[in-house]
């Protein structure tokens, strides 16, 4: 190439005597036509051949099946699945004619999306799905098999509750912009239906008893009149709480505080319910239902002292320290004997037995009667009260009696209804023992949660014999087997009736359990064992698990069911492990246990029953119950002789789910999706399918590459001898050289 | 130090009274405390017992007055000797200084408060800083020295326990107000330079030892009154603090 310019540089060079313009322009045409086809000459150019052609791509039509489809397109219209229907009908030969240019996938989607007959699709498919997953959809279709997608048309209302509940975020925006193809959407349905739904209920997931809980309802409401409605808050069938709703024209939200005080603990259902208007869209979504685990914020104790000692000093300091207990005193600090001088001068109270063993009993959680005699306040009229105490047990309180002078068969409570709850049967007037004694757990207290002080039974066994000796005892003799009662601790060399004398014992009597602590000096296992350098570890442990197993801790209950989720989804079974210790306190192998779904009206729905494995564990399932709030009960066939374990918990079977609870179409999601992808969007009703945007298809090879020489025609070497010939004839005309 | 020697008239006087008590039928076991409280009396190389009737008398003066039961004497007691826990409830008591406890009676001691034990410290040297004050501070330097002695406040519930008082009481009245030592929330030491002993101390005769000065009869009444509250703080602590007390409290201190 540069010897052909120098060439030619060098040929105008040597024009330059050429007087005539003309000529030597003429001469400079054809030497350089002449060096042109030389150098073709020498490069041998040649064509390359290639065969090509243009990609076939796919496009999903992708057809919304969720439940919300079957709501009303506009009020009093067709289902938005049917007006979707009726469009891919109507547009049938437009998409016959894309299905010519590309792979045409129809799929419906809801939770899940999958392939369907474009003409099932056209006919009406089923809508029945419980969510709606619109990018769930986009991805499936995005990462189907076959060819390249070129496009989408999405057909829904947009009412996504999964990843687009809340709309497009910067993490959903950016997905599917990765998805890279034009969406175009059609929105079923522009208006809300006529409906009143409970949207939300924002309740935490405990409350404490005997305070004030308020949990914060959400009511969505469209094209209803406005006026007064009524929320109702109802635990398990029970109106707890109410409130009245304005519903304003132009408002479609509105917050309903509901307040109430849940008087005992447990687990139960709630449930938020609205008035059923007439003309509602679904009637399903006027009510939700909730659990919520009422527990103690802390346990209230009543600890009531016949006199100041270090039992009492001890125990209450314990009492006082720990967080979770909130702790009422009574200390007995004078007697009517005694002579302290002008009443003025005291800062002593009257002891207010009507108050605290009247009214306010069933606030406390559990009773404490230290070395109390109740007989010095016959004049208070306290005998009134004691079947008031032993009614109290039985109805689910917790008694703890401890010993001394003034305790058990001293103070003959054995003739009170108090010895119809108690775990021991006082020895009235029997008299206290008086020498020292190391108490040893019996094999129920070796495991028992009260008196388990080491990790093993022997380790227990060695932890109450390494604690400091007691050495005061009342007498009292254990209750006869199939009482619910219990031995925990027992005085080995302490005979009564030729057993070894009971130091702590346990009963269930009715709902409520005793505890009985034949001594009043416990603060040995504290005090007395810190100065050997061991601590007061067992002496907190052991009145801590007491208080907690007299107040039922759900922690240390024997039973316990528990569903696989407190809120499950309709039509599926229910699943609930249930486990169970025995008296022992180990795994009750081989026993069996029924569990009972029971609704809001009392009405048993579901029940099954299994038998314990050998660790003491069973599965079971119930089958599925209609949607609704539901008590779980569970018993334990009891071992003879002795009273069967119970627990309660409670689960919900969702009756407005995410589909029915919200019939709201989101036009603008559709709208906005499309225009984030470059498709084109359009709503029905009356709307048709919109502009359906997509990738042009790419051109690829398809064959193989020939080179075809183009240099070697004949015609390029005449025209080479032609220009040559000529330039040389003209020069020698013109007397050139 | 050993225990003081019993002198002669003690000793008749304990005679008389061991004889009238055989005379007697057997106590009922009715209001006997099956664990009475035995307050123990800390046995230290100085003078540890200058008022040897004091807290035989103050627990007489409990059990006539409160439902709290006292064993007949108190319990002599040495920090560094096993057993000290059996008496949550200690008395340390002196005239003159107090000899340095050693320390294994400083741990001893030490792990007695922390684990919710109380200690009364009473001076019977009859004089504010004294002798026995200064030691028992630079004792007490040692075993919480992250506690020192404060003022105990008069709205302290120490003072409402039992009797409601306003006002010290002793032997002498040297010091207006006692100081103590607070442990998680409670006082752990009360210390008096008022000698609270001297005003308890009664020979088993009924006579009172010594006088009290300058306020006489009341003043040793008060002294009393404050055994007995201190007494009841070692048994209920802050008891008289709890909610359902105060508009009684209230109500006769208007």
């Amino acid at each position: 190439m540069l010897a052909a310019l120098a060439a030619l540089g060098l040929s105008w060079w040597g024009l330059r005597a050429e007087p005539r313009p003309a000529r030597r322009a003429a001469l400079l045409a054809l030497r350089t036509i002449t060096a042109a086809l030389a150098l073709f000459l020498l490069l041998e150019p040649a064509v390359q051949l290639l065969q090509t052609a243009r990609s076939r791509l796919r496009f999903a039509v992708l057809v919304d099946t969720s439940r919300s489809m079957r709501f009303p397109v506009e009020p009093g219209g067709a289902s938005r699945a049917e007006a979707v229907a009726g469009l891919l009908s109507r547009q049938r030969a437009d998409l016959a004619g894309l299905a010519e240019r590309v792979d045409l996938e129809v799929r419906g989607f809801s939770a899940e999306s999958s392939p369907v007959d474009a003409d099932a699709a056209a006919r009406g498919l089923p809508a029945d799905g419980s969510r709606t997953d619109l990018l769930g959809a986009l991805r499936a279709a995005a990462s189907g098999p076959g060819r390249k997608l070129a496009g989408v048309l999405l057909l829904s209302d947009g009412a996504d509750n999964v990843a687009l509940a809340s709309g497009l975020t910067t993490a959903t925006r950016a997905e599917l912009k990765a998805l890279g193809v034009p969406i175009n959407t059609v929105a079923a349905g522009r208006e809300p239906p006529r409906d009143l739904a409970v949207e939300r209920v924002a309740a935490e997931e405990f409350a404490f008893v005997r305070s004030n809980v308020t949990i914060e309802a959400t009511l969505r409401a469209h094209g209803l009149e406005a006026g007064p409605i009524t929320v109702v808050l109802r635990r398990e069938g029970s109106v707890v709480a109410q409130a009245i709703v304005k519903l304003e024209p132009g408002r479609d939200r509105y917050q309903v505080p509901l307040t109430f005080r849940p008087d005992t603990t447990g687990t139960f259902v709630f449930t938020v319910a609205a008035p059923v208007l007439p003309g509602e869209a679904v009637t399903a979504n006027n009510q939700r239902s909730f659990v919520l685990r009422v527990i103690r914020d802390r346990v209230r104790v009543l600890l009531v002292a016949g006199r100041p000692s270090w039992d009492e000093r001890f125990l209450r300091g314990l009492l006082k320290q720990d967080p979770n207990v909130d702790l009422v005193s009574f200390f007995i600090l004078r007697t009517n004997s005694d002579q302290p001088g002008s009443q003025d001068q005291l800062s002593l109270i009257p002891f207010p037995v009507q108050e605290i063993f009247g009214p306010q009993l069933r606030t406390f959680d559990a009773v404490i009667l230290l070395n109390f005699n109740y007989a010095p306040y016959r004049m208070l009229d306290i005998e009134r009260f004691l079947p008031n105490l032993r009614d109290y047990v039985r109805g689910g309180g917790g008694l703890a009696m401890i010993g001394g002078e003034q305790g058990f068969g001293e103070a003959r409570y054995g003739a009170t209804p108090l010895a119809e709850v108690l775990p021991v049967v006082p020895l009235d007037g029997a008299g206290l023992v008086e020498e020292r004694f190391r108490p040893r757990p019996t094999a129920q207290g070796r495991r028992h949660p009260i008196t388990a002080l080491g990790a093993s039974e022997a380790a227990t066994a060695a932890a109450w014999e390494a604690l400091p000796p007691l050495e005061v005892l009342n007498r009292t003799r254990p209750l006869p087997p199939g009482s619910g009662a219990a031995v925990l601790l027992e005085a080995p060399g302490l005979l009564v009736d030729g057993q070894p004398a009971p130091v702590v014992a346990v009963r269930e009597a009715g709902a409520g359990r005793t505890l009985a602590v034949t001594t009043d000096g416990s603060w040995h296992w504290g005090y007395l064992a810190a100065e050997g350098g061991g601590g007061d570890g067992a002496y907190r442990r052991f009145w801590s698990s007491a208080l907690r197993w007299l107040v039922r801790d759900p922690e240390l209950s024997a039973l316990k069911a528990e569903p696989d989720a407190p809120v499950v989804d309709p039509g599926g079974p229910i699943g609930l492990s249930v486990s169970l210790r025995g008296a022992d306190q180990g795994p009750a192998a081989g026993r069996k246990v029924a569990v009972e779904l029971v609704a809001e009206d009392g009405r048993a729905v579901a029940r099954s029953e299994a038998v314990t494995g050998a660790d003491g564990s069973a599965r079971i399932e119930l089958p599925a119950v209609p949607p609704g709030a539901y008590k779980v009960q569970a018993r334990a066939e009891p071992v003879p002789g002795g009273a069967p374990e119970t627990s309660a918990t409670a689960l919900t079977v969702r009756g407005a789910g995410p589909e029915d609870g919200d019939a709201t179409p989101r036009p603008e999601l559709m709208a906005a999706i499309a225009e984030l992808t470059g498709g084109d969007s359009n709503s029905l009703p009356g709307g048709k399918l919109p502009a359906l945007r997509q990738l042009e298809p790419e051109v690829v090879e398809i064959g193989q590459r020939r080179d075809q020489p183009i240099w070697n025609r004949w015609w390029f070497l005449a025209g080479l001898c032609v220009s040559l010939g000529a330039e040389w004839m003209l020069r020698r005309r013109w007397g050139s050289w | 130090m050993a225990p003081s020697p019993l002198s002669r008239r003690s000793f008749l006087a304990s005679l008389a009274a061991g004889l009238a008590g055989a005379a007697l039928p057997a106590r009922a076991r009715d209001g006997v405390a099956s664990s009475p409280v035995a307050i123990g009396q800390v046995v230290h190389d100085g003078r540890w017992n200058p008022r040897p009737g004091a807290l035989k008398r103050l627990g007489w003066e409990l059990a006539r007055r409160t439902s709290i039961e006292t064993t007949p004497e108190p319990v002599p007691v040495r920090l560094d000797a096993p057993g000290l826990h059996r008496h949550p409830f200690l008395y340390l008591a002196g005239e003159g200084a107090l000899p340095p406890l050693g320390d294994a009676a400083r741990a001893a001691l030490r792990r007695h408060l922390q684990f919710g034990g109380f200690l009364l410290a009473d001076s019977a040297d009859g004089l504010e800083g004294g002798a026995f004050d200064a030691s028992l501070r630079r004792e007490l330097a040692q075993v919480l020295p992250a506690a020192p002695l404060a003022p105990i406040p008069q709205a302290h519930v120490l003072y409402k326990t039992f009797y409601l008082l306003d006002r010290q009481g002793g032997r002498v009245a040297v010091k207006p107000w006692l100081e103590g030592v607070t442990l998680d929330g409670r006082l752990a030491v009360v210390s008096s330079q008022n000698d609270l002993g001297g005003a308890w101390d009664r020979s088993d005769l009924g006579d009172w030892e010594h006088p009290c000065t300058p306020g006489g009869e009341p003043q040793r009444e008060v002294a009393i009154r404050l055994g007995v509250n201190l007494s009841m703080y070692a048994l209920c602590t802050d008891y008289k603090d709890d909610a359902v007390h105060l508009p009684f409290i209230m109500k006769r201190r208007t």
